[in-house]
């Protein structure tokens, strides 16, 4: 009697692939598969391709492009995704809407508070359902303050990946502080799960309230102290002034959205174009720059924190009382349809398609992330700049890994 | 706002040049498996309006699903279509860069067709594991419904089988 | 077999490196004994004498170069620590504080722990040049040292081509860059090694050009005589001569021992670690500490060109003698007769219990021996200090190594701060500012420096 063997050893040799050419060729030998690639892989006299990451120091996670080099100067260059990969609009075609709340979380991993949101409020649109006012500035209170601690990221990577080690510290103390706050009346620093279809989990405590009181004492004064530490930088100027230059013409034909957007002098801002919760009772404005470049990306960021800031302040003062949740059933049967919503990220317009077919699960739930599209304009930025440069237009755009992988 | 494939270049182009609509802005672009067909879901953005304009292109079939590429007007949308080609094996002719984007490129099958089917996913749906949108939900139906194992070989699990099919038919990959 | 072998596994880790030792220990005296009874001993001493004698100047050589070398690896230990919590200190951060008391020890460990990793060569790599690379840039920084003056009579080697030979030598360290990046098959590597040799091939010019201003003031290219001519209170220093000079040399060395802002053969957010990133173990090390032994070479030339090298800022003699002190540092034991020997029974005892005793009265907590030993560790210290004044009063290479060390470090500790606030220049920048800037500045230098030379030293003027 003989048994079947059904797992085979890794050392037979019908399962070794012999693969055609050794390390020593420049190019991979498999025949391309579109027009592009044919064209990417032409290499031309004394250029040479190099790669970087899936694990390198400064593509944000699990990015990896592959550059096409004459010397120093990038010809072209072509961007791998799918490293982080999870399938999340999948596995939430699988879970009820609830589940979803916690499978978007982690897409934009920096700013958690914003992907939370997409199926809750594709939710609360496909249901007609009406959050309570304290809910929204809540909402409200916690988006600004998640923006902040993502921005304040934001100047520290693109000084990190210029060669400053300080700035990113800097900008962790601001980030700590704010985590610390939101993991106070959330319970979690990173992915909070906090929103809920029908409004938020738990009111605001005492706790998160000492201590946002603490930060917003001084939090403007500090963080303009700490602008100055790259603001009158000669290098850090010269690096980022021109550099990534995107024209208004350019930055609507690849999608762009987001500070990316508004840097080159288009006020497209979701809280003002679509306006959603709570945002048209408050008084901000939207800040642009004209020049689109790398250190018009980075003034800006500092002017939306100053914005955040006056919101934070605004919602304060005008919280209402109430509850904080709708009266929602446990288990949701939302009615069949389809809702399109969008808010605006630290990165952009984060916007969500859902379907419905009316069980408790979503049909289809789509996630667009403004980190994708920002990072496709990356690759139009790139070439004729130096292999240096790659790194501060990437680090300008700020792509989060876990929303354009999804 | 429901078109045909056949209509898609020319309604873009109407809505993205016309003085009085002038939607420069494509929000979002993104594909469909209602189960029976296929659908691209445009979503776009006009400073002359607040709404969103929903474009569905409709009824591309399941089997040979083709629409036009948008890439002429934005090319930002490249990478949103490789992205639906990925996940719905959606063919947009035009595209200059229509690879694979998230799967590996010897990937076969597209996984967010609904007849994609996750272990757990067979478990739970109901009729034949594949869910359609005209399908109502019927609590009795999922409670009668045996489980289905069927459909999950041991290894050929993950493999659409329409589209496997399909492919070995034609010999080859249909981006090409 | 299991008579030896069963002892020896029962003994303690201190007692099997000890058991050896006294054998060995015991071994060495009987050797000696019979060598000296036997007269073998006597006679080969006698012909290693003479012979060192004939040759007095190859065993100097040889007796320095090998002091020197191990001289190189604790002042880096110490420029790493000291990188490490000065960079901490600048972003507001602790630092490491696990090893040791404040984490003192943590660079010292780190060196180990480079000793102890896996020495890997890679698929691909040309082995001879991968293995030589790093010894032939640790080479390049190690045989600088030789001619640096490190305090009066203290120094490897005395050239009249001084500066001649530290330029051509400090050179073979981009040849190991080179050699690494090529060899490393790695396209970071490549990279790195590349903009390695562009950038320090560059910048060596302005470099060169900006020690010219000091050869023609000094006259000659001796470090030595360098030094020598800077005697005198810090306003004879050639930084008040050459501010120009010294500013242009200092940009000019940032950027020879790759340090930020021009740190762009090893960046680590575009090109890895540049050549070093194919390294491991102790061929990383190699490069490790190059790279901080270059920048203790340059922060000490740097020191002695400009900043007066082991001179004291200030000659103490003028103010003693204006408060009518006077120091005698000479201790005569003979003259303290017998108190010398109640001086050395009685006072380390009893300033240890002077040290102790309060200790042991403010800490209610604390045992006696406790304190005791606390009070032991503080009387050395307060011991040694006082011995090191003494020492510094009494031998002049103790008072210059002082201060050629205190200047050097100083350096040593802007350069680290450089590293802590500024971003990194990207290539073309990098370059642009060595062509265009810094060698028209070093020309514009070398000119005004002519010049002055040639209308204050003329022998006509009215102010000669």
């Amino acid at each position: 009697m003989t048994t079947e063997q059904t797992v085979r050893s890794l050392d037979d040799p019908d399962l070794f692939v012999e693969t055609p050419g050794t390390i020593y060729d420049a190019i991979p030998p498999l025949p391309p598969r579109t027009e592009r690639e044919a064209e990417f892989y032409t290499m031309r006299d004394g250029e040479m391709l190099i790669n970087l990451g899936p694990q390198h120091p400064s593509t944000h996670g699990v990015l990896r492009v592959v550059l096409k080099i004459d010397g120093e100067r990038v010809v072209d260059l072509d961007p791998v995704l799918g490293y982080l990969h999870r399938g999340v609009e999948k596995i939430c075609e699988n879970g009820d809407w609830h589940h979803a709340i916690s499978n978007c979380d982690p897409l934009e991993y920096i700013a958690a508070m914003f992907s939370e949101a997409m199926p809750v409020m594709v939710a609360e649109k496909l249901l007609d359902l009406g959050v309570p006012r304290r809910a929204e500035y809540i909402r409200v209170l916690a988006w600004e303050l998640n923006r902040i601690s993502s921005h304040a990221l934001f100047v520290g990577w693109l000084a990190l990946d210029l060669g400053g080690l300080t700035p990113i510290l800097y900008g962790f103390i601001e980030r700590d502080e704010i985590v610390e706050m939101l993991a106070a009346l959330t319970g979690q620093r990173l992915l909070f799960n906090y929103l809920r279809i029908g409004g938020v989990n738990g009111d605001l405590n005492h706790d998160f309230l000492s201590r946002l009181g603490d930060w917003m004492g001084n939090a403007l004064k500090r963080i303009e102290d700490q602008q100055k530490l790259l603001n009158s930088n000669e290098i850090f100027v010269a690096r980022t002034r021109g550099l990534g230059v995107i024209d208004r013409d350019l930055a609507r034909r690849t999608l762009l959205s987001g500070p990316v957007l508004r840097a080159t002098g288009i006020p497209y801002d979701v809280r003002r174009a679509h306006p959603y919760s709570v945002y048209p009772e408050l008084e901000f404005t939207i800040p642009t720059r004209e020049e689109g470049d790398s250190y018009a990306r980075y003034l800006l960021h500092l002017d939306e924190i100053k914005q955040s800031i006056h919101i934070i302040d605004q919602v304060l003062h005008r919280m209402p009382d109430g509850p904080v949740m709708a009266k929602v059933p446990r288990l949701m049967r939302v009615p069949p349809g389809r809702a399109y919503v969008s808010i605006e990220s630290p990165r952009g317009q984060y916007s969500a398609y859902g379907m419905s077919d009316g069980s408790d699960q979503p049909f289809r739930l789509r996630i667009h992330d403004p980190s994708f599209f920002n990072l496709q304009a990356v690759g139009l930025l790139m070439p004729g700049n130096l292999v240096a440069d790659t790194m501060a237009i990437m680090a300008s755009v700020d792509p989060i890994m876990g929303g354009v992988d999804k | 706002m429901r078109i045909s494939p056949t209509d898609v270049a020319q309604v873009m182009t109407l809505l993205h040049d016309d003085p009085e609509f002038r939607f420069l802005i494509l929000s979002d672009l993104c594909g469909v498996d209602t189960g029976s067909v296929m659908q691209v879901v445009y979503h776009l953005w006009s400073d002359a309006t607040p709404d969103w304009l929903r474009v569905i292109v409709d009824g591309l079939p399941r089997e040979d699903p083709r629409a036009p590429s948008v890439t002429f007007l934005w090319n930002g949308a490249e990478w949103a279509e490789r992205e639906a080609y990925d996940m719905f094996g959606i063919i947009f002719e035009g595209n200059r860069d229509l690879r694979r984007i998230y799967m590996p490129p010897d990937y076969q099958s597209f996984p967010l067709r609904k007849d994609f089917l996750l272990a757990d996913d067979a478990a739970r749906s109901p009729g034949q594991g594949v869910r359609h949108m005209e399908q109502t939900f019927q609590p009795a139906e999922y409670r009668r419904t045996p489980v289905l194992r069927q459909g999950l070989g041991s290894d050929a699990g993950h493999m659409a089988p329409g589209i496997q099919t399909a492919e070995l038919a034609s010999g080859e990959d249909p981006a090409r | 077999m299991s008579i030896i072998t069963r002892p020896w596994g029962r003994l303690t880790l201190a007692g099997k490196i000890m058991l050896p030792l006294v054998a060995l220990l015991v071994l060495l005296t009987v050797l000696l004994l019979v060598g000296f009874a036997s007269g073998a001993l006597p006679f080969l001493l006698g012909l290693g004498g003479q012979l060192v004698g004939d040759n007095i100047d190859i065993a100097r050589f040889a007796a320095a170069a090998t002091a020197l070398l191990l001289f190189t690896v604790p002042t880096a230990f110490v420029i790493i620590l000291m990188e490490m919590k000065l960079i901490a200190f600048v972003n507001l951060r602790v630092g490491p504080n696990r090893q040791g008391p404040w984490g003192i020890l943590s660079s010292t460990l780190h060196g180990f722990k480079v000793l102890a990793k896996e020495d890997f060569t890679p698929t691909g790599v040309d082995v001879p040049v991968f293995t030589l690379a790093p010894v032939v840039t640790y080479l390049g920084a190690v045989m600088t040292i030789m001619v640096i003056p490190f305090a009066p009579g203290l120094f490897g080697l005395d050239m009249n081509i001084a500066l001649l030979y530290f330029f051509a030598v400090a050179g073979l360290g981009v040849i190991g860059l080179m050699m690494a990046g090529w060899s490393s098959f790695n396209k970071y590597s490549l990279l790195g090694g590349l903009r390695a040799a562009a950038g320090i091939i560059s910048y060596e010019i302005p470099l060169i050009l900006a020690v010219v201003g000091v050869v023609m003031l000094a006259g000659t290219m001796s470090l030595n005589q360098i030094v020598a001519n800077q005697a005198g209170t810090f306003a004879d220093w050639y930084v008040f001569q050459q501010p120009l000079g010294l500013i242009i040399f200092f940009i000019a060395a940032a950027a020879e021992t790759g340090r930020t802002p021009f740190d762009l053969n090893e960046a680590d957010s575009e090109i890895v670690a540049g050549f070093a990133t194919e390294y491991s173990g102790m061929r990383f090390g190699f490069f490790f500490f190059a790279e901080y032994v270059n920048l203790f070479i340059m922060s000490a030339l740097t020191t002695t060109l400009f900043l007066g090298g082991w001179n004291a800022p200030l000659d103490a003699q003028p103010v003693l003698d204006f408060f009518n002190v006077t120091l005698n540092t000479a201790l005569d034991p003979g003259a303290l007769g017998m108190g010398l020997l109640f001086l050395v029974a009685l006072g380390p005892p009893l300033l240890i219990l002077l040290f102790t005793l309060p200790i042991w009265m403010l800490k209610s907590d604390w045992s006696f021996l406790k304190s005791l030993v606390v009070g032991f560790l503080l009387f050395n210290l307060v011991v040694m200090l006082f011995v090191g004044i003494w020492a510094y009063m009494t031998f002049p290479f103790v008072a210059g190594l002082f201060w050629f060390m205190a200047k050097t470090f100083t350096l040593v500790a802007l350069f680290v701060i450089m590293r802590g606030t500024l971003p990194r220049v990207r290539m073309d920048q990098l370059m642009g500012f060595a062509w265009k800037w810094l060698i028209s500045a070093a020309l514009l230098n070398l000119l005004i420096t002519a010049a002055a030379i040639v209308v204050l030293r003329d022998p006509s003027m009215p102010w000669n």
